[in-house]
């Protein structure tokens, strides 16, 4: 029952964060464009690239899908409203976004294109950029919580969320899960401008449908991950816990969609030194300033 | 519906059908910029505009297409899934094999009306039970073989490569290429034909050994294995190959281990005194500084470890260099340090030094210096020059400025590519994702300026107007002024003032539609939008409209000016020197004070003074056309009326005529004949033709995205290119 009911979450969630897209993206706000959009690319055809890669082309997308699918499995809706609450659920979290990336360089590869293999090994070198400022800033927030279950996370803010605790981590954090999702200004392995797509230069159809579809769970497993560690997940007044998720996560989705609007795409090389040398730092003071907190002030 | 997808009409598919109606994704022919120019706004039409073929599910041509971009717009089709339609605006013809759904007119209106009228077609005939197969003659490909190690070798069928034995892997190509030069593996194709002959290795050779002299075959892999006849490695198994010219010295005419120089290196012919990294085939002028080129004697970089014996032979007489860094060999230095490119120990150089006898200039210096430090640095790692290592496998391949061996790929960028203007292809050879050769064509450059020997003035001015779909109004004024000229006609200031002003409000319509494509390529949403509705609305403004437009452009500037990110972004791509030939934003961005408006009594009645940056880099033509936006805007207010240039009454008048309009990309020249009222002579010069030259240098090793930045900085208009 659990699961039915957060599968539906995600069906939903995805839903609502494709239409902020579109409505970033194109300009329209259409709450049925992206279900216009869904129809119509299941009736296209999806080509099969002339001297693909068969297995990695085919196993690509679904395997993005799978990664994000797996992710959602340990965010919590509301208390209880969780597929899995594992022990290590904030390290889980990290294990299952892993499998983008290997999702986006087979889907890169597959197609035996050079606008799709750039694309792909592209992001190989911006999983270097964010790896490690979504693993450091979550150190932090295991540290408050004294544990690396979801619920507890979200339990340990119920005083104060950790936007407040820990405004340099959820900074670190959000700009980290936008690389992840590869969206603007990170959105490297796509690029529209400079790979005409990259990796979804050559999908079509139905293929092409569950790419983006996947890339849609993606943001909104990012934007819940981001509400779970620092926006106290489903704790707020009067409304009832999975609304004020909802609300949350649909907020932080909208930040992170039309945030990539006002400025350009990073350069790679630049975002890795970035990422490197000022991120890592950053974060490492993060996890000083939040160790010397969580010693001093007992909230 | 004629790409109609196989399948009966039926229940879901009806369903779906409807929802492929009301979701058009629009893939525009030859490009979104045309688009602009022409004032269709695809966006106001409820379109989504698409970065390839694969995603559209309408290909919309905005007029008829040149001819060469006709095969490109059939491979375009063929790309994109069905159901598909075509969409045909204006008039003319669509390219063989393709069949428009709608016809409509080029206007905004026309588009409209075109797209109602296609959403029932597709609603109604998205599947059909019968489908054709779409073929066309632009279709057909080849299969070819080639060495992934040697790209130069190229079979029809399978087999291994000669110089290396490695299996030959297929690789598709266009049927219509010509690819006759590659049509057996024995020629060298590395060496193009019309290279030299002078410009090979000019070694004296008397100094060479006689065990060399005679040796005729050796093997690629064991480089002391040789053998008078051809045959098989006793080591390694491979195929020997053959080593010509080496044991006949008396003609220095020779060609030994050339086999082993990539194309870039063989080609390399003439350099710049100033700037070693430009070689070129050809003699002439330095792109950057403009000094001539000197031929470069000796032999251009060699990476051929099979010479490195042959120098070890050589006796030492002075040392010139002491220092080189072991990744860019053409840094060299007489103390010890770091290198200025990458910070590096510099490494001693011990030995190596002018072979005597041997007439180096100092390029060829450094080539040995990065020959020796290659292979001290193997040594160093312990691997014996006989192992068969990866430098040996790629020996003779080009090598990257940062030392890594990657294989290279081949890809075309353009005609119809998102991040470029439309019609400008672009052949990039990426070493990994850096550029390390790129070159440029157009595909819809100008056919000829008279269409049929003798042409009335009016006609001329249209047709001039019409070939230059970027910037119309700056070429028909330019018509004007040289039919003017040519017919000794006075033109009153007022009149001139008001035509100046339609050139001005092109050139602020031209900047913004840079912009625009600027936020496409960099994915900077919100400047595209903002600069695509501007360009929109300005393109046929008037003047109450345009003053009206002021605050919102002056707003657009500030945010762009204080946009850090974009500044970071584009600082240091595609440096230009002020010594390069340029003209226009892109000459004044390098602190060039060269405008055709300065010179111009209009102008000049109106204060124009010309604005110069400086830099040269991206950032700085960028800042460049945000100040001439401003200037444009000035101008225009000071301007009383506004009028685009009309032909005046030339009557039967004869002679001789020219003029220069300082266009949105720089200066254009234009030298006319007329005989009796009609233009019997033409001739044209574009500043696309000068930056088109630059793309090579600013491109060089250039991450894609940075090379892709740095050609769109130019603002090139491949239409102004002359076949």
């Amino acid at each position: 029952m659990t699961i039915a009911i957060v599968l539906l979450a995600v069906v939903v969630g995805a839903y609502l964060v494709a239409v902020l897209e579109r409505w970033s993206v194109h300009g329209q706000f259409s709450l049925s464009g992206p279900a216009v959009s869904a129809l119509a690319l299941l009736g296209r055809e999806s080509l099969l690239a002339r001297t693909p890669d068969r297995l990695f082309f085919e196993a690509g997308p679904i395997l993005l899908l799978v990664a994000g699918l797996l992710g959602a499995a340990v965010i919590p809706l509301a208390p209880g409203l969780i597929i899995t609450d594992l022990a290590t659920g904030a390290l889980f979290l990290n294990a299952a976004l892993a499998y983008v990336l290997v999702a986006l360089i087979m889907a890169g590869w597959g197609p035996n294109g050079a606008y799709g293999l750039i694309g792909g090994w592209r992001f190989l070198g911006q999983f270097i950029a964010y790896a490690m400022l979504i693993v450091m800033p979550i150190t932090a927030v295991a540290m408050r919580a004294e544990s690396l279950m979801n619920t507890q996370i979200v339990l340990s803010q119920t005083q104060l969320w950790n936007i407040a605790y820990q405004p340099l981590g959820f900074v670190l954090f959000v700009v980290a899960a936008m690389g992840l999702a590869w969206l603007p200004p990170l959105d490297l392995p796509s690029a529209p401008g400079d790979l005409a797509g990259g990796v979804e230069a050559e999908y079509t159809g139905v293929r092409l449908g569950i790419l983006r579809l996947a890339r849609m769970v993606i943001i909104l497993v990012m934007a819940s991950a981001t509400v779970t560690f620092y926006l106290g997940g489903w704790l707020g007044p009067v409304l009832p816990a999975w609304a004020w998720s909802a609300i949350k996560t649909l907020i932080v989705a909208a930040l992170m969609l039309f945030g990539g609007r006002y400025v350009p795409r990073v350069r790679e090389a630049r975002y890795l030194a970035i990422s490197w040398k000022l991120g890592i730092s950053l974060s490492l003071a993060n996890i000083l300033l939040v160790g010397v907190i969580a010693l001093v002030v007992p909230i | 519906m004629i790409g109609a997808r196989q399948g009966a009409l039926s229940g879901f598919r009806r369903l779906i059908a409807g929802a492929m109606a009301r979701d058009l994704c629009v893939f525009a022919l030859p490009g979104i910029d045309v688009a602009r120019a022409r004032g269709i706004d695809l966006r106001a039409a409820n379109l989504r505009l698409t970065i390839t073929p694969r995603h559209a599910s309408v290909l919309l041509f905005l007029g008829s297409l040149p001819k060469r971009l006709e095969d490109a717009a059939v491979v375009a089709y063929a790309q994109m899934p069905r159901p598909r339609a075509i969409v045909f605006l204006g008039a003319g013809d669509l390219p063989d094999g393709l069949h428009a759904d709608v016809i409509g007119e080029l206007s905004q209106a026309g588009l409209i009306n075109a797209l109602d009228e296609l959403t029932k077609i597709i609603s109604e005939g998205a599947f059909a039970a019968q489908v054709q197969e779409f073929d066309a003659p632009a279709l057909q490909t080849r299969i070819e073989y080639t060495c992934p190690m040697h790209p130069e070798v190229v079979s029809d069928h399978e087999g291994n490569c000669p110089k290396c034995g490695m299996n030959l892997v297929p690789r598709e190509i266009s049927a219509g290429t010509a690819h006759a030069a590659h049509a057996t593996p024995e020629q060298e194709p590395a060496m193009p034909p019309k290279s030299p002959p002078q410009a090979t290795a000019n070694h004296d050779h008397s100094k060479h050994t006689s065990a060399e002299a005679t040796a005729k075959y050796t093997c690629p892999m064991h480089p002391e294995v040789v053998s008078d006849e051809p045959g098989s490695c006793p080591k390694c198994g491979m195929f020997l190959e053959e080593v010509k010219g080496e044991a006949d010295h008396e003609g220095h005419d020779h060609h030994h281990d050339h086999s082993k120089h990539t194309s870039a290196e063989a080609a390399a012919k003439y350099t710049c005194p100033m700037h070693p990294e430009v070689v070129s085939d050809e003699p002439g002028s330095c792109p950057k500084c403009g000094m001539f080129l000197e031929e470069v004697k000796g032999e251009a970089e060699h990476e051929g470890h099979e010479h490195h014996h042959d120098h070890s032979k050589h006796a030492s007489a002075e040392t010139a260099a002491k220092y080189t860094c072991p990744m860019h060999p053409e840094v060299v230095s007489d103390e010890p340090g770091s290198c200025p490119k990458c910070g590096m120990f510099l490494e001693e150089v011990k030995g190596e030094a002018k072979h005597e006898g041997h007439d180096h200039s100092g390029n060829d210096h450094s080539a040995h210096q990065g020959h020796d430090a290659h292979a001290s640095g193997a040594s160093a790692d312990g691997i014996e020059p006989q192992f068969m290592s990866m430098i040996e496998l790629t020996e003779g391949q080009p090598v990257s400025p940062d030392g890594l061996i990657m294989e290279w790929i081949d890809v075309p960028f353009g005609p119809f590519f998102p991040g470029l203007p439309g019609g400008l292809g672009l052949d990039m050879s990426l070493d990994g994702d850096s550029v390390a050769k790129v070159s440029a064509h157009s595909l819809v450059s100008a056919g000829e300026l008279l269409a049929e020997g003798a042409t009335p003035p009016e006609k001329f001015v249209e047709r001039l107007a019409a070939m230059s779909p970027l910037s119309p109004v700056s070429y028909r004024q330019l018509a004007c002024l040289a039919l003017e000229s040519a017919a000794k006609q006075e033109v009153a200031s007022s009149d001139a003032t008001a035509r100046a002003a339609a050139v001005e409000r092109e050139r602020i319509a031209s900047h913004l539609g840079w912009l625009a494509n600027l936020g496409a390529q960099t994915g900077f949403a919100m400047l595209e939008r903002r600069a695509t509705n501007l360009e929109l609305t300005i393109r046929d403004a008037n003047m109450d409209h345009i003053a009206a437009l002021d605050p919102e452009i002056a707003s657009l500037l500030a945010r762009l000016r204080k946009s850090h990110m974009l500044r970071d972004k584009l600082s240091g791509t595609g440096h230009i020197d002020h010594c390069s030939a340029t003209s226009g934003p892109v000459a004044r961005a390098s602190g060039k004070d060269d405008d055709a408006r300065s010179d111009d009594a209009t102008y000049i009645g109106l204060g124009f003074a010309t604005v110069t940056g400086s830099g040269g880099d991206a950032a700085a033509r960028l800042e460049q056309r945000l100040a001439e936006i401003e200037q444009s805007c000035e101008l225009i207010a000071k301007a009383e009326h506004l009028s685009l240039p009309e032909p005046a009454k030339i009557g039967a008048a004869s002679g001789e005529g020219e003029a220069v309009v300082e266009t949105p990309r720089g200066a254009a020249r234009l030298t006319l004949t007329l005989t009796d009222g009609m233009v019997t002579a033409a001739d044209i010069g574009t500043p696309t033709a000068a930056h088109f030259t630059l793309i090579e240098a600013i491109t060089q090793h250039a991450e894609i995205a940075d090379a892709l930045i740095a050609v769109g900085s130019l603002d090139l208009s491949p239409w102004e290119m002359r076949p």
